[in-house]
């Protein structure tokens, strides 16, 4: 099987092909997704699960550790942008900061529980977990709203200095959320490249000779599920934003679980851009065989079988292998000295 | 004090029935080392069948349909009781088979798969049942209540807690005094040695799994009268199951026991105090245990780990 380690990391500069292709498409979806059948809220909703997949893999991919509770941070990320909007100030950049703060210090303390497991213990404990702040969000009635959520959450205007552009139509709102995803995905990018990436792969690799080369392998894990969590709360403020509600139903066991799905079918094992496929080809599933028939998630559940069955490396372990078959068919191709780069 | 008794009381069968549900489930991971997600599927899907031959469903309104509703009512309930286990064991036997191509990977991959199969499961219940509520009629001899003490308790849960001790009793046995079970319990321990002994490890692996979902089944059929019948019922009943088996230790039957009865008078006396946050209760309990003793309470080691 092949694992992320398997295609060599590039380093240096995050200016590759794929994340130009990546910006091409993020920038001009716009113009060309309502003439594809598709509609501008998808679009929004397609971003800021992208981005937290993407912050999902960190730890899911590259560090190994399986996390089935990740949906709480998202929510709570929600949950803080829109009680800072309703009961402190109406402000972008104020709510999106207690966003993170809030899901990264949420995922701290839960961290700090489960650092020093792996393996299926880990993933045990990240859902009871999970299901203490979804629990949470329900019964807390007075803070949260219960099982309705926090409603009419207003979609703050951007300020820039001197500047305010007004971003509550959803057409201004995905230009907003595509800048942050860029953003995101160059300092991810940039991260997992870095020596940090290497040593998250190491650890996962083998979690006793990482500990024996010297690295604290307790504060990494803690750290980068510390960063996950924070992602997942920018991606919740994003998402009480654009849904201008917050509701408990993202924090539950099903939406962790579709998080974990949408990873592994794009292929977050193998590939930086696994997360983005998957993403895509759920919502993509979700809208076309959605639109044909109620029953959408029995189909896409059992492709989700199959691929766990045939292919568990997802779409981008698929693409690694046809490119593999296509290079040995022309060795002429391949020099020892090129680098393939990451797919 | 002595008002906290029927909360106890309460208590202790709700960990029986807990028990009950966990009874295939840690079967499943103690033998196979797959935590199977689609266990309250299975369940949900025990329940349904039982639905559907109470009603007589299979036949329509055939004559064979007309003739099968004149019989009684508690007739058709004990058949119920075989027929829904069947059927759900063969449903786990079909994501037994979906799950070879997992094994020697990942223990995370099996858990993906059920999670998988449990969506699917989920959508064809609602596919064929509809999404509503349905009900699981039970006969009148153990319906309605009794008093007892001056409090007044419900029959059919006395019921179904004796059917949860009897069914543990039932799976220790097999467990422990039967040679099916010593198979069982040492292709778990070592399964290279059992295959070199001659015994067919796929069909063995097959045949617990089908045990597992009929326990899982059988779970379905004596609690939904208690919790109620719906297409997502599964994905309510896997949690406090694999919450036990976290609590009790990986693989332990004795501990999935012992865990279940402490989950069940844990939510039944914190009922007492503050009813909106009981089944909280359990996960306050899995975080206590668990941060103390990393492998449960009777725990011994697992590949699960790694």
């Amino acid at each position: 099987m092949i694992s992320l380690s398997d295609i060599p990391a590039r380093g240096g500069s995050p200016f590759t092909p794929a994340i130009g292709l990546f910006a091409l498409l993020l920038l001009t979806a716009p113009f060309w997704m309502e003439s594809v059948g598709l509609y501008q809220y998808l679009g929004i909703e397609i971003a800021i699960w992208i981005l937290f997949a993407l912050g999902f893999n960190l730890l899911f991919g590259y560090i190994g550790l399986h996390s089935f509770g990740h949906g709480a941070y998202l929510g709570i990320g929600a949950y803080a942008f829109g009680l800072f909007q309703q009961e402190v100030a109406v402000s972008l950049w104020g709510g999106i900061a207690i966003a993170i703060a809030a899901a990264a210090l949420a995922g701290a303390i839960v961290g700090a529980f489960v650092s020093h497991r792996r393996g299926i213990y880990f993933a045990l404990m990240t859902i009871a977990f999970g299901q203490v702040f979804w629990f949470a969000a329900i019964k807390l009635h007075s803070v949260t709203g219960g099982e309705d959520g926090l409603l009419g959450i207003p979609r703050p205007d951007l300020a820039l200095g001197p500047w305010h552009l007004d971003i509550s139509d959803n057409g201004t709102l995905y230009w907003f959320i595509a800048v942050i995803l860029l953003l995101a995905v160059i300092a991810l990018w940039r991260l997992v490249n870095a020596p940090f990436g290497r040593v998250l792969q190491a650890i996962r690799q083998n979690e006793t000779r990482a500990r024996f080369v010297g690295y604290n392998v307790w504060l990494i894990k803690w750290l980068t599920f510390t960063l996950s969590a924070a992602f997942a709360g920018l991606a919740g403020g994003l998402f009480a934003m654009a849904q201008e509600s917050a509701y408990p139903d993202v924090m539950s066991l099903h939406q962790s679980g579709l998080i974990v799905m949408m990873v592994l079918v794009g292929g977050g094992l193998v590939s930086f851009w696994g997360p983005v496929l998957g993403v895509l080809l759920y919502f993509i599933a979700r809208d076309v065989i959605g639109g044909i028939t109620e029953t959408w998630l029995l189909w896409f559940g059992l492709m989700f079988m199959i691929m766990v069955m045939v292919r568990p490396e997802g779409l981008a372990g698929l693409f690694h292998v046809l490119r593999q078959r296509f290079a040995q068919s022309q060795p002429k191709t391949i020099a020892s000295t090129t680098n393939p780069g990451r797919a | 004090m002595i008002e906290l008794v029927p909360h106890i009381i309460n208590g202790l069968t709700l960990g029986l029935l807990f028990a009950l549900i966990a009874l295939g489930f840690t079967l499943i991971v103690g033998v196979m080392e797959v935590i199977n997600l689609a266990h309250g599927s299975l369940f949900a899907l025990g329940a349904y069948f039982a639905l559907a031959t109470i009603g007589g469903e299979w036949f329509g309104s055939t004559d064979i349909g007309v003739w099968w509703l004149s019989l009684p009512i508690s007739m058709r309930y004990v058949l119920a009781l075989f027929i829904g286990p069947l059927l759900a064991a063969g449903a786990g036997m079909i994501i037994e088979l979906c799950l070879r191509p997992t094994y020697g990977k990942a223990p995370l991959y099996g858990l993906l798969l059920t999670f998988g199969a449990a969506l699917v499961i989920e959508e064809i219940v609602r596919l064929v049942w509809g999404t509503g509520e349905q009900s699981l009629t039970v006969p009148q001899v153990i319906n309605g209540a009794f008093l007892m003490g001056g409090l007044i308790f419900s029959k059919y849960k006395f019921f179904a807690a004796g059917f949860a001790l009897i069914a543990i009793g039932g799976v220790w046995f097999f467990l422990e005094r039967t040679p099916y079970g010593a198979i069982i319990k040492a292709g778990s321990h070592d399964s290279e040695m059992v295959r070199a002994l001659g015994y067919d490890l796929s069909k063995l692996r097959l045949l617990v799994f089908g045990f597992g979902a009929a326990l899982a089944g059988l779970a379905g059929i004596i609690l939904t009268p208690i919790w109620g019948l719906r297409p997502h019922v599964g994905l309510d009943v896997v949690i406090p199951a694999f919450l036990i088996i976290v609590i009790g230790g990986v693989g332990s039957f004795w501990g999935a026991v012992l865990a279940a009865v402490l989950v069940g008078l844990s939510v039944g006396v914190t009922g007492a105090y503050l009813p909106a946050w009981s089944m909280m209760s359990m996960y306050l309990l899995l975080i206590a245990v668990v941060g103390f003793r990393s492998r449960g309470l009777l725990g011994r080691k697992s590949a699960l780990e790694n």
